[in-house]
């Protein structure tokens, strides 16, 4: 199965970076892994069309990101789905198009996309600040997200730290 | 782009010709790319699938459903290749580092070069479909033209944009322009000459300014001859300047002024017309500097030999004229910025629109349907803003309260982070 992980973010941003610093120390522990060295781990300030062309190609992708939803304490990780994110039919932004439509295009265009897209997403206390590194409480689940990612790429989905979406709903 | 000649000028220093047609060049595969994914992602389901068909449908789903899977492969394979040509020129598509101060960091081999011609080739051709396209859907279509010309997309203002010592449209170099609604000239400023020539406007409301002609000062939201308020992006080059540097993007200039009426044009749907033939200009550009022997020359750097202190450099972004400015301290590390970005600019235009449109198709008492609401989103959509562009604020933090008031004014809550 090719597999994908992209880490997304702007690590000059406090928490927006933990996406990337995940996918960091990520690519450094499978590059000591011989059954998993071929993942590909991708660090991208990317959204939208780029996206879809950075998915094209591979059956399985893992994003990790930051995220701001009300009412949850930094640090907390959600595991979503593009689903998830399919909020609105309308274009969710000026500037480019969403995931769930990046995804959907990739596919009318008979381009590869990956049939198992999951999200791990970083509840963020700080993505305005301009700094290197994490505020304390998105560091400290940082390691626990990179064993889960690693535990999950090699089908073992024991020991999570992530939460789903229905647990956010409830 | 606008970044890296402010740091030639912090350092005083000219790049060399050939670096100069190679930042020019990378800039007009840029160009394509992000002019195309506006056209084809977000503006052209407007207009293809129509304003008011629902929004499921009026997306860039809807958009190949309509003109069928191939065009939307080439629109795809064609980003690609305008990013490939970046990626051969500057080393990466986005946020490249080969543009540094004095020229840029690395010549171009002549293999690489032959590769860019085949490349820039096919550019050309995508840019004519995006015009045919737009003569077989749009132009052929009486409901498109009489809501291009008819009164609601009107916006009457002054006009911006970065022309050449001919006074044609140009992205990387030359002078500001700036003329009046009746297309006669205003001003014409050089980079280190803009603070004498526009200022800024606040209102406690909005994290960004509202740019203004100094000369004549800030006179609020009104458009008309005598206003301060100007337009910058595709409509705006296109009524700054006298034409077009290249003979086709020339030709399409001209049957572009014939169609609406002449110059300048204040029809602001026309902005999408006037994108495809920029994306015309840059493909045609593209093609003169791949086949300018200059752009294998390996003088590409001009190393800098004074104390850095302050420069402007100003470039046409795809959504209008950006000017950058930065002061430094002796060793290069900059102390204080100024940002006008091509969103900014257009702040005032794009806040006018929305109120006009809204205002001309949103009646009293009348139902106020999804497509009428598509109808205002066009309004600020033709401008491709770039809000977080736009967005400055100076503690690097936002502090942002919102109070809750009750139908008697009174406070029921206060939210602040």
């Amino acid at each position: 199965m090719r597999t994908v992980v992209i880490g997304l973010g702007n690590t000059i941003l406090s928490d927006d970076g933990v996406g990337v610093y995940v996918a960091r120390e990520l690519r450094e522990r499978l590059s000591r892994d011989s059954a998993l060295e071929s993942i590909d781990v991708i660090e991208a300030e990317l959204a939208g069309l780029d996206m879809m062309e950075i998915l094209s190609g591979y059956d399985r992708a893992v994003i990790v990101d930051s995220i701001e939803l009300g009412g949850f304490e930094p640090g907390t990780v959600f595991r979503l789905s593009p689903d998830d994110f399919r909020t609105t039919p309308r274009l969710a932004s000026f500037h480019d198009i969403d995931l769930v439509t990046a995804l959907e295009l990739g596919r009318r265009l008979d381009l590869e996309m990956p049939s198992e897209v999951v999200i791990y997403a970083v509840q963020a206390e700080d993505t305005l600040t301009l700094g290197e590194g994490c505020t304390p409480a998105v560091e400290a689940v940082r390691e626990r997200l990179v064993n889960e990612i690693e535990q999950y790429i090699s089908g073992d989905i024991r020991n999570r730290v992530s939460i789903d979406l229905c647990f956010r709903k409830s | 782009m606008a970044s890296g000649k402010a740091v030639d000028a912090v350092y005083n220093v000219k790049p060399p010709v050939p670096a100069r047609k190679l930042r020019e060049l990378y800039y007009m595969a840029h160009c394509i790319h992000s002019h195309a994914a506006h056209f084809y992602a977000l503006a052209a389901p407007d207009f293809i699938v129509g304003p008011d068909a629902p929004p499921s449908k009026r997306n860039i789903l809807g958009l190949i459903e309509k003109v069928g899977l191939e065009v939307g492969k080439e629109v795809i394979r064609q980003r690609a290749i305008s990013q490939e040509i970046q990626i051969i020129v500057g080393g990466r598509a986005t946020h490249p580092v080969w543009n540094i101060p004095g020229g840029v960091s690395k010549a171009l081999k002549a293999d690489e070069r032959e590769k860019l011609k085949g490349l820039a080739a096919e550019q050309l051709d995508f840019a004519k479909l995006g015009l045919k396209l737009f003569d077989d859907l749009v132009l052929s279509n009486k409901e498109y033209v009489d809501l291009i010309l008819g009164d609601g997309y009107e916006l009457v203002t002054n006009y911006m944009g970065l022309v050449d010592e001919n006074n044609k449209v140009n992205f990387y170099d030359g002078k500001v322009r700036v003329v009046d609604t009746e297309g006669k000239e205003i001003t014409k400023y050089s980079e280190n000459e803009y603070l004498e020539n526009v200022a800024e406007h606040v209102e406690p409301y909005s994290y960004l300014k509202f740019p203004y002609l100094k000369q004549y000062g800030w006179q609020g939201f009104k458009e008309g001859q005598g206003t301060s308020i100007y337009q910058v992006a595709p409509l705006g080059r296109f009524n700054a300047a006298d034409g077009m540097a290249t003979p086709e993007a020339q030709a399409a200039y001209e049957k572009f002024y014939e169609t609406l009426g002449g110059k300048p044009v204040h029809k602001l749907l026309a902005t999408h017309w006037a994108r495809l033939i920029e994306i015309l200009y840059a493909a045609e550009r593209l093609n003169e500097l791949v086949n300018d022997d200059e752009i294998l020359e390996t003088n590409v750097r001009v190393i800098p030999s004074t104390t850095p202190r302050e420069g402007v450099g100003i470039i046409e972004a795809p959504r209008g004229t950006l000017t950058h400015h930065y002061w430094t301290d002796e060793n290069g590390i900059v102390t204080k910025a100024n940002l006008i970005v091509g969103t900014t600019n257009n702040n005032a235009p794009i806040s006018m629109a929305v109120k006009k449109v809204a205002m001309r198709f949103i009646k009293k008492g009348g139902e106020v349907t999804d497509g009428l609401l598509n109808m205002v989103e066009m309004a600020f959509r033709l401008f491709d803003p770039c809000f977080s562009c736009a967005t400055h604020s100076l503690p690097g933090q936002m502090p942002l309260a919102i109070e809750i008031k009750n139908s008697e004014g009174e406070l029921v809550n206060k939210v602040s982070r």
